[in-house]
């Protein structure tokens, strides 16, 4: 039997058939226009300008496009600058995932209810000091003979310095610390919102601790996983900052030394005259994102 | 599925269960002795001592807060005790921790994994030991057969009914093959109409495998339709443990005869007594009760007259007990009218009938009405605590 319910109109919602609806509309398609399709219209058509004679000019062409790709795979530098971004974001975008979600684990369920709000502003306090300041503080931080290598060599633990600095190991690290706070906020929320009960149940139905969070903690905060791991890899593929003060521009990392792409994007841009290139780099750097993001919202979505 | 194939799968299952776990010679299969519990100074439970006999039913009821939920934590080793010890089959669990005791529970609000399908959340409690696959499979297929969820098994939870629901949650607590079985408030979340029909079934459930179910509840129609034995709880203290009837025709404490909802309460002083009659003198009038406890005059007591024991006549009629009051208000149940009478001392009493619709409607309100029972049927309580 069913039970026939119908929902009443909330009083706030604008009709279906409203008219008021679109002039609701026009803030955000005014806001997305001129700060997010705007700029990304002009910066993907100006990738299919050409230049002669210093100067671009506008028209269409994909001279820029087979310029990047023909020598692609023939010891191309552009290559081994997406091939360096893609490995340490990836690699990043996991340590601050084995980093954040302990963390984040040990913020809901080990600290008092009353003090979870407080240790979460704790945590993602760094979030609003200077991201360069930041950078600035870690380089004496992890110099050769910075703070850490000091320490080290006093304690004994080390013969000699740690070369941290301008290392794609450095890079990691300004990333990490940019990225960590709000990692923390997206798990620590997906987390609090899943029902304890539910491990209750799992124990009561026999699991141990460690059955319990595999087969029930983790499954249920995979959106958040997938969200960090989307939110990182693009921050992380998008940061040009950390990669240049930490990093040295051309950090060495387990595949060589080489800069991140976003490096090499900004060096064009400030070095050369051929700004139709750089606007051609770039779009290839936002397709990479909007691939991540797409791919990370299809895997997030499955379980749902 | 025909009605054959569920007798057999229900006769398979049933099999199982008293194979995989042979009741032992005791015939008690759940021991609470002495069981306290205390939240820093707070006490919320009060030596509780409760044995269940193996394939019995119990209910568990008290208002909100009374600490029936906390007791079935107990013993499902959920929450500790303070002290006091739980035996489950002759063995003491006090100390044993929650996922080596197999007392599962079933949920007030199911508490199934969305992220499973029906068929895992079956399968679950079998899938954390050291069950191979092709043992599990048959398993699940047998419990299904007995829930009737074959069909709902590629099922995810969100694609599921309150019904539903609550059968999943059932079949993945069995499938163990526990002891015992815990729910707590496992109606709560359903619709009235499939309330009563689950009731039924569940009751089926439990006389087909011949475990020891504990229900707790706050509602009286499913411990008086389901319960072999009711437990009433009041403040973390066991108020009286009885069956049905005896819960309903003798109360133990005032609290139990308030909380049982349909009596009628007069206080009063014992003025009387001879070899079968105590006569009590009460704001409302005298009133004859019939008691084996031992009553003197001069004893303050409470008469405690049920409410369907009470006859309402325009006129009085020949009986020992007759107070006057006057008809407040009527409610209509079904078949089952409730009258609400105030005395002339501003006494509100409450009266069911089986009655006929047009009957009901001839009493005016304001009607003058006399209120009259058997003597036998008032039952005495001593002061108040």
């Amino acid at each position: 039997m069913q039970i026939p319910f119908t929902r009443p109109q909330a009083s706030w919602t604008p009709d279906r058939a409203s008219r008021l609806k679109y002039l609701c509309l026009v803030p955000v398609v005014l806001y997305d226009s001129i700060f997010f399709l705007l700029p990304l219209v002009f910066l993907i058509w100006i990738g299919f300008w050409s230049v002669e004679n210093y100067r671009a000019v506008p028209g269409f062409s994909i001279a820029n496009y087979s310029d990047i790709f023909g020598q692609f795979f023939s010891r191309s530098r552009y290559a081994y600058a997406i091939a360096q971004s893609v490995w340490v974001s990836a690699t990043t975008t996991l340590l601050g995932l084995l980093l954040c979600y302990p963390f984040a684990l040990g913020l809901v369920f080990l600290v008092p209810a009353r003090l979870q709000r407080f240790a979460l502003v704790l945590a993602i306090a760094p979030f609003w000091t200077s991201y360069i300041l930041r950078l600035y503080a870690w380089q004496t931080v992890i110099n050769t003979n910075g703070l850490l290598n000091t320490v080290l060599l006093r304690l004994g633990w080390i013969d000699v310095p740690l070369q941290i600095i301008f290392t794609q190991m450095g890079t990691r690290i300004g990333l990490l610390h940019y990225l960590a706070p709000i990692m923390i906020l997206i798990l620590y929320l997906v987390l609090r919102n899943i029902d304890q009960t539910l491990l209750r149940a799992s124990e009561n139905l026999g699991a141990t601790l460690w059955q319990s969070f595999w087969r029930v903690l983790v499954p249920l905060s995979k959106p958040g996983l997938v969200y960090c791991a989307v939110f990182g890899s693009i921050i992380s593929l998008g940061d040009v900052l950390s990669g240049i003060v930490l990093g040295g521009g051309t950090g060495k990392s387990l595949l060589g030394s080489f800069p991140l792409f976003s490096t090499v994007i900004l060096n064009e841009y400030a070095a050369s005259t051929n700004l139709p290139r750089t606007s051609a780099l770039a779009t290839l750097l936002i397709a990479m994102m909007v691939m991540i993001l797409v791919l990370g919202l299809q895997f997030a979505a499955v379980d749902e | 599925m025909s009605h054959a194939s569920i007798a057999q799968t229900t006769a398979q299952a049933t099999a199982q269960t008293t194979l995989a776990s042979p009741i032992p010679m005791t015939t008690t299969d759940l021991e609470l002795c002495q069981i306290a519990k205390c939240y820093g100074q707070q006490q919320v439970l009060h030596d509780i001592n409760l044995s269940v006999k193996a394939g019995e039913f119990v209910a568990i009821m008290g208002p909100s807060g009374c600490g029936k939920t906390t007791l079935l934590n107990i013993i499902a080793g959920l929450e500790g005790i303070s002290t006091g010890a739980v035996r489950l089959r002759g063995q003491d669990i006090t100390r044993l921790p929650v996922n080596q005791r197999n007392t599962p529970m079933v949920w007030q609000h199911f508490a199934l994994f969305p992220h499973l399908t029906v068929r895992q959340n079956i399968a679950f409690g079998l899938t954390l030991g050291k069950h191979r696959q092709r043992e599990i499979a048959p398993k699940v297929q047998t419990m299904a057969g007995l829930m009737h969820l074959e069909e709902l098994l590629d099922r995810r939870i969100s694609q599921l009914s309150g019904g539903q629901k609550q059968r999943v949650a059932i079949a993945r607590a069995l499938i163990t093959e526990p002891p015992i079985l815990l729910l707590d408030e496992p109606m709560s979340a359903l619709d009235p109409h499939l309330r009563v029909r689950m009731q039924g079934e569940l009751k089926r459930l439990q006389q087909t495998l011949g475990i020891a179910f504990i229900y707790v509840t706050h509602n009286q129609n499913e411990a008086f339709s389901m319960a072999d034995r009711i437990v009433v709880m009041n403040q973390g203290r066991i108020e009286q443990v009885g069956t049905p009837a005896e819960i309903y025709t003798q109360p133990a404490t005032h609290f139990v005869a308030e909380f049982v909802g349909n009596n009628n309460l007069f206080d009063g002083t014992v003025i009387e007594v001879n070899a079968t009659t105590v006569t009590v003198q009460c704001p409302q009038g005298k009133i004859y009760a019939h008691s084996e406890q031992n009553h003197a005059p001069g004893d303050r007591v409470t008469a405690v007259v049920p409410a369907d024991r009470l006859r309402l006549t325009p006129q009085p009629v020949p009986a020992q007990n007759i107070i006057q009051a006057s008809l407040r208000g009527c409610e209509f149940m079904g078949s089952q009218v409730i009258y609400w009478l105030e005395t002339a001392t501003g006494y509100e009493v409450k009266v069911m009938r089986q009655e006929a619709f047009s009957d009901s409607l001839a009493l005016p309100i304001n009607a003058e009405l006399y209120l009259s029972w058997e003597t036998e049927d008032t039952m005495l309580l001593g002061e108040r605590g």
